[in-house]
């Protein structure tokens, strides 16, 4: 035990030491938070300002297109969600009242600008014809400089839109008040209905939450266990593995090694907490202004769940590059040998999307029910739904069995293995290793 | 005197080759016991064994004073041929840790560390990483790191590869105050004048097998006194062509001549005296390349030469 501890001591304090574990205890957050913050901000605010000409044949959509812009995050209208038949913040628009003209004939030296000089340069123009009230066929039409400018053109047709059916309504006899009745949009409201019947609220922020809290769980484990692949390696080209061999059961020596490194791991996680409780406390108000409940997804329960699934699934993948670690002879075959390894396991990460958005299907608990797969599958489902207690429990006893076989194969194979140099064993011969090891 | 160390009979093998093939040998206590042989003998396996990184497929290792394989461990202080420390740790931190892995309390080898550094001129280095030290530096701190829990049996195997002569004398006078503190010492090696010099006891094992053992002194006067020792000035090729000349080495203006058993040396004497300018013409035991040599036969011999 006293070597246990040696080893464990050792390896702790070598690993949090490195460059890395520190560069990465503080640039994960930021990259975790880009990944969260990113898509949001390109979507509010596309790539830069844009500048649109409208070239308004009708005369009527001044209103429409002048107002002034209104942000697309920030407390939403009473039952109408904001924005959609609004100016985007970053859309300068340069109103033309083509009343009475060609619209088309309008437009013309506003399409030359487009490829202007650069002070006087304008972005898209956007063409509304003349008889867009009373002719029910009329086309708009948008110039576009990017060939794919969707988001743009979605927004400018759905404010002409608006408009357009505010005038017909108009002109059918109703009153302003009316019309502002008859165009409101309801908006909804995500409910998930949980098995006690209590009633949370859902949303596009749980998804996220879902996304960010699974990559937490996963991250460390394969970060580590390329950790202590290396260093079994590293071991075996410096050659201080005959003297560690000599003085302590190889099973002394493994549990200390993915013993001390689990515990990086987690004080590695308990910073990020820490750092994310910080930042979090800012990001949860904003997301409850927003009318997004996370609070119900990060339950006390969310973390003892964390902390058990974490253990399970990093005490799993250790083993297997522990063994990737045994059998090589440098980093360059074991990370050969590790990447396609590696894109199995990660299995339920690239089918995460399906499995938070469906947590009860066949796929799902398929995968909450396998080994290896299991941690991470199971706790992304209980983080989005409510698996059944004996799912939980059973995915719990099939972890740490398998966990259970990997230690006594690795053992056995690191034992064998780390002596050897030479030649990487087929798995033949890795059979060979564990039944006389 | 008690045996610290038996091994019994030990094979081991692997694949289709048997590395260590029936094994038997004793340590006596307080001894210098000079494990020999060609490199790929089977020494470092047999090596192995005792130290309990590989189990025997038959046969076993006993041991004295420990009531288990775990607390044998404890009591020894292995040396392995293949050197290797943690190159990112320093060398206070290290030994440390190797005091620890062997069941020491760090603050009870605290004196130890800093005797061993100033017997080896490294206490000004002692905040040092593995990596910055000189390899002879290296050396000597992995030398301290297998002495510094004070083990009742030390096994070196190939101490002094790739030391200085400097580095050798120091290792030498080392082994002999250790034996001289009572320490009982296993030295694997293939330099047959270091072995003579310092061994109590041999064990030499060739192909696996073990085929001399005992006291140094025993063994060579097995032999017998049919060695000469031959210094003259002239060219003394000639010597190996003499009758009853089983075989010579001749190195510039000495030669050393193996006799066949039962010929008279006084025969050499006179046909060289007719030739050459004797310097210095002595009977003696045979060193114990000779012996090896002997044992191990010539055809062997041709393969050491190329």
């Amino acid at each position: 035990m006293k070597k246990l501890l040696a080893v464990l001591k050792r390896e702790y304090l070598q690993t949090v030491r490195k460059k890395m574990f520190i560069v990465m205890t503080f640039l994960m957050p930021v990259l975790m938070g880009a990944v969260l913050v990113l898509p949001s901000l390109i979507m509010a605010r596309g790539m830069g300002e844009k500048k649109i000409a409208v070239v308004d044949g009708t005369g009527k959509l001044r209103e429409a297109f002048t107002k002034a812009p209104v942000a697309t995050e920030g407390k939403p209208e009473p039952s109408t969600r904001p924005g959609r038949r609004r100016l985007p913040e970053n859309m300068r628009v340069e109103y033309v009242d083509a009343a009475g003209k060609d619209a088309d004939e309008a437009a013309k030296p506003f399409l030359t600008r487009m490829s202007g000089a650069k002070e006087t340069r304008i972005d898209g123009v956007f063409v509304v014809p003349a008889d867009a009230i009373t002719n029910t066929d009329a086309t708009l039409r948008y110039y576009s400089r990017a060939a794919a400018d969707f988001m743009s053109q979605e927004r400018l047709s759905s404010i002409a839109n608006g408009a357009v059916q505010r005038d017909r309504l108009a002109a059918r006899g109703l009153s302003s008040d009316d019309v502002d009745k008859v165009l409101r949009t309801l908006s909804v409201d995500a409910v998930q209905l949980s098995k006690s019947g209590e009633e949370k609220k859902g949303g596009i922020a749980n998804f996220f939450v879902g996304f960010m809290m699974t990559g937490l769980l996963i991250v460390p484990s394969f970060m580590y266990g390329l950790e202590i692949m290396r260093g079994i390696i590293q071991e075996k080209t410096d050659r201080v593995v005959e003297v560690l061999v000599s003085s302590m059961s190889t099973q002394q020596l493994l549990i200390g090694k993915i013993l001390g490194v689990a515990l990086v791991g987690l004080t590695q996680i308990g910073v990020w907490f820490i750092m994310f409780g910080a930042v979090g406390a800012f990001g949860l108000a904003t997301a409850a202004m927003a009318g997004e409940n996370v609070l119900q997804l990060l339950r006390p329960s969310t973390f003892v769940y964390f902390f058990i699934f974490f253990v399970l699934a990093y005490l799993t993948y250790v083993c297997i590059y522990a063994i990737g670690g045994a059998v090589s002879n440098s980093e360059k075959e074991a990370q050969q040998l590790i990447a396609p390894i590696t894109m199995i396991m990660m299995l339920p990460w690239f089918l995460l999307v399906a499995i938070i958005t469906n947590p009860d299907s066949t796929l799902s608990v398929a995968f909450s029910l396998s080994p290896v797969f299991g941690p991470m599958t199971m706790y992304v489902r209980i983080l989005v739904a409510e698996p059944p207690m004996w799912h939980i429990v059973l995915t719990i006893l099939i972890s740490i069995a398998t966990i259970a076989v990997f230690f006594w194969a690795t053992a056995k194979i690191f034992r064998v293995g780390i002596l050897s140099y030479g030649k990487r064993p087929t798995i033949p011969e890795l059979w060979r290793w564990i039944k006389v090891a | 005197m008690s045996h610290i160390l038996a091994v019994r009979n030990v094979v081991k093998t692997f694949g289709s080759v048997r590395a260590v093939d029936g094994v038997s040998f004793n340590v006596r206590e307080g001894t210098i016991t000079g494990l020999l042989g060609r490199n790929g003998a089977g020494k470092t396996t047999t090596i192995r064994m005792i130290t309990g990184i590989f189990m025997p497929d038959s046969g076993s290792i006993e041991w004295l004073g420990a009531s288990t394989a775990a607390e044998f461990r404890d009591r020894i202080g292995y040396l392995p041929e293949e050197r290797g420390l943690y190159r990112q740790m320093k060398i206070v931190e290290l030994l440390l840790f190797l005091a620890e892995i062997k069941g020491k309390r760090p603050a009870d080898v605290r004196p130890a560390i800093d005797r061993w550094l100033e017997r080896f001129e490294l206490t000004d280095k002692r905040n040092a990483k593995i990596e910055e030290l000189s390899k002879g530096n290296q050396q000597k701190v992995q030398l301290i790191g297998t002495l510094l829990h004070d083990p009742d049996l030390i096994i070196l195997d190939e101490p002094q590869s790739g030391l200085d002569p400097v580095n050798m004398v120091l290792v030498r006078n080392l082994l002999r105050d250790l034996k001289n503190e009572g320490k009982t010492i296993l030295l694997s090696t293939h330099m047959m004048g270091e072995a003579e010099r310092m061994a109590d006891d041999i064990v030499l094992i060739h192909r696996g097998s073990v085929v001399l053992e005992g006291n140094i002194n025993e063994v060579r006067g097995s032999f017998g006194k049919n060695t000469l020792h031959v210094e003259y000035d002239g060219d003394g090729a000639f010597l190996s062509e003499l009758p009853n000349v089983k075989r010579a080495s001749i190195v510039n203006n000495a030669a050393e001549l193996s006799l066949l058993d039962g010929s008279d040396p006084q025969k050499i004497l006179e046909a060289a005296m007719g030739r050459l300018r004797i310097r210095k013409f002595e009977l003696a035991m045979p060193s114990l390349e000779e012996i090896f040599i002997e044992k191990v036969g010539t055809e062997t011999l041709t393969e050491v030469v190329r």
